[in-house]
């Protein structure tokens, strides 16, 4: 499935792109527009293509055949240094070198003075929670703080778009969510597209999801579209005996369908009545019922919507 | 287009890592251990050698088959050894301290933060006058010594041993900086510094044979040797008779290898 560009002065644009390794097709054909804004989401299976579309972008790899434009000139190009910033999967700093001095020669490399580099060094540590790591060697720094220096690196100076490839993985709860909170925190002023298989955290985070699966764009979606205003999710705390029933007869539900063990996926039919909204109707019964519910959420959660 | 400022912060970069961390300054400490072996056992002991008669008998005739007779004639003795020792040791050491220019930050994923910051030329061109600069130190420092080692000896002799240092550093700069872009290129096509280093010993082991037994076999490909980086050394040593071709040789090989690196890392997959 192929997802034709709206526009071509996207910030990325991407228009019948191949690449493939030896007989293998990692993406097949590939095109879609992001524009400027909120937060998108990579997401798919173990060999959908996540990475090597990451690494297209980033310039890492040439494209067997299509084009990418990212901020109107080609992938890769000394244009975008400066404005796009990513943390690749898997990529590790020099162990030889302090923190300080990598970042610094990063942001030397960006432009900076000798005297600007070691403030922005320090600026970007701090915004990852790791000022006091600033003249440890990488081998020095458990899996967690490496990988935030590596996104400390990512905001330098002031980027435009950031790629984060598995920004969260291997971090524990607690980091996790402060990545979380500085993404969303820098969202206004920086375009992030996050590949990440945590999906809750995604849906968190994103408002536009690419979902690739064996090298193809399945979907490109905006999660906040009209459509999804018809839903409404319930994870129960243990399962009741006429939830189903009880549910369904509520008025304006359409149907009800369990999605997971305690999670039921309502369907409601947008009416002009007076009633009452159908979450608030939901809620009314869960308290005449007695029942006990975990999440409301409105609209389908991300993986309800992807699988 | 390269950036001059990348390119020097590039290169710079590759300076610190000689000489400002650990592993760097171990190997500049085993560098140093090893010269100061050569020069204070082998060069200094050996001039006292030169000056014996004897010596001099068999060296005249062993030094005129080999059209190096020259160096015994120069002012300065312990250039003479200095300079045997040198013409072969630096291109050899070359091959190993340029060994690791781009392969393992290939390998670790490090060039992927760099290359969103410098393009692929620039950091194939600033690790090579990172390189270039380093073994250019090196063999300075190493003059050096042996303008200290002559002039200690005989203090007369510190003029002499400055003009004769100073041809000698141009002479082994020039030999050794196809050897540094041999290893660029090799460390564009492979991923490890150990790969590059044994692919270069195939390449003057079984590349030589091969080019042998093609001139052998054809009667002709002289030209063929010139894809060897060192290739006029033999004509060099004696350091008499040198014509511009003994300089450009080294530097046509330089930007060919260079230029090829400069290709096949354009289009490497990081």
């Amino acid at each position: 499935m192929n997802f034709t560009p709206q526009n071509s002065s996207s910030l990325i644009h991407v228009e019948n792109l191949s690449k493939s390794f030896g007989d293998h097709l990692a993406l097949n054909n590939i095109s879609f527009s992001l524009d400027k804004g909120q937060p998108i989401a990579l997401v798919g299976p173990n060999g959908a293509g996540k990475t090597t579309l990451f690494s297209l972008l980033c310039g890492y790899l040439l494209p067997s055949s299509g084009s990418i434009s990212i901020a109107g000139v080609k992938a890769g190009n000394e244009k975008l240094f400066g404005r796009l910033a990513a943390l690749p999967q898997d990529a590790q700093f020099d162990p030889r070198f302090t923190i300080s001095h990598q970042l610094k020669f990063y942001a030397q490399l960006q432009g900076f003075t000798r005297k600007d580099a070691i403030k922005e060094a320090e600026r970007t540590l701090d915004l990852v929670g790791l000022s006091d790591t600033l003249q440890a060697k990488p081998n020095e720094l458990s899996h967690g703080m490496r990988k935030r220096v590596a996104i400390a690196q990512t905001l330098i100076g002031s980027p435009e778009i950031v790629m984060l490839d598995e920004a969260t993985a291997g971090l524990d709860p607690i980091n996790a969510r402060e990545v979380r909170e500085l993404v969303a925190s820098l969202s206004s002023d920086i375009t992030f597209i996050l590949s990440s298989h945590d999906l809750s955290e995604l849906e968190r985070l994103c408002s536009q999801v690419l979902y690739l699966e064996k090298g193809q764009l399945q979907q490109h979606q905006n999660l906040q579209s009209e459509d999804s205003q018809q839903y409404i999710t319930l994870r129960m705390k243990q399962s009741y005996d006429n939830f189903l029933e009880l549910v369904q007869n509520v008025s304006s539900v359409v149907s009800v369908k369990q999605t997971q063990s305690n999670e039921f996926l309502i369907t409601s039919a947008i009416t002009q009545t007076d009633e009452p909204p159908i979450d608030l109707q939901i809620l009314q019964l869960c308290h005449q019922q007695k029942w006990q519910y975990s999440q409301l959420t409105n609209g389908k959660t991300l993986e309800n919507q992807l699988f | 287009m390269i950036n001059i400022q990348r390119l020097s912060i590039l290169t710079q970069f590759e300076l610190i890592r000689i000489f400002k961390t650990k592993n760097g300054l171990i190997a500049l400490a085993t560098f140093c251990a090893v010269w100061f072996v050569l020069l204070y056992y082998m060069i200094s002991s050996a001039t006292e050698i030169i000056f014996s008669d004897g010596f001099k008998m068999v060296a005249t005739t062993l030094f005129g088959a080999l059209g190096l007779s020259a160096l015994l004639e120069w002012p300065v003795a312990e250039f003479s050894i200095y300079w045997l020792v040198a013409v072969y040791s630096f291109p050899l050491f070359t091959l190993f301290a340029a060994s690791d220019q781009t392969c393992s930050d290939k390998a670790r994923g490090t060039l992927r933060f760099i290359t969103l910051r410098a393009t692929r030329s620039e950091i194939l061109l600033g690790r090579f006058l990172g390189q270039f600069i380093i073994i250019a130190i090196l063999i300075f420092l190493t003059l050096v010594a042996c303008v200290v080692l002559a002039t200690m000896r005989e203090a007369a002799l510190f003029i002499p041993s400055i003009k004769q240092a100073a041809v000698l550093f141009l002479e082994l700069i020039i030999i050794i900086t196809p050897f540094i872009a041999l290893m660029s290129f090799l460390n564009s096509l492979l991923s490890s510094a150990k790969m590059s280093i044994v692919m270069s010993i195939l390449f003057y082991t079984v590349g030589a044979l091969l080019i042998g037994y093609i001139q052998l076999q054809f009667n002709s490909g002289e030209f063929l040797n010139y894809i060897f980086p060192g290739t006029q050394i033999s004509r060099v040593v004696s350091l008499q008779n040198l014509d511009f071709m003994h300089y450009l040789i080294p530097l046509v090989q330089s930007v060919i290898l260079l230029f090829a690196a400069d290709k096949l890392l354009k289009r490497a997959s990081l």
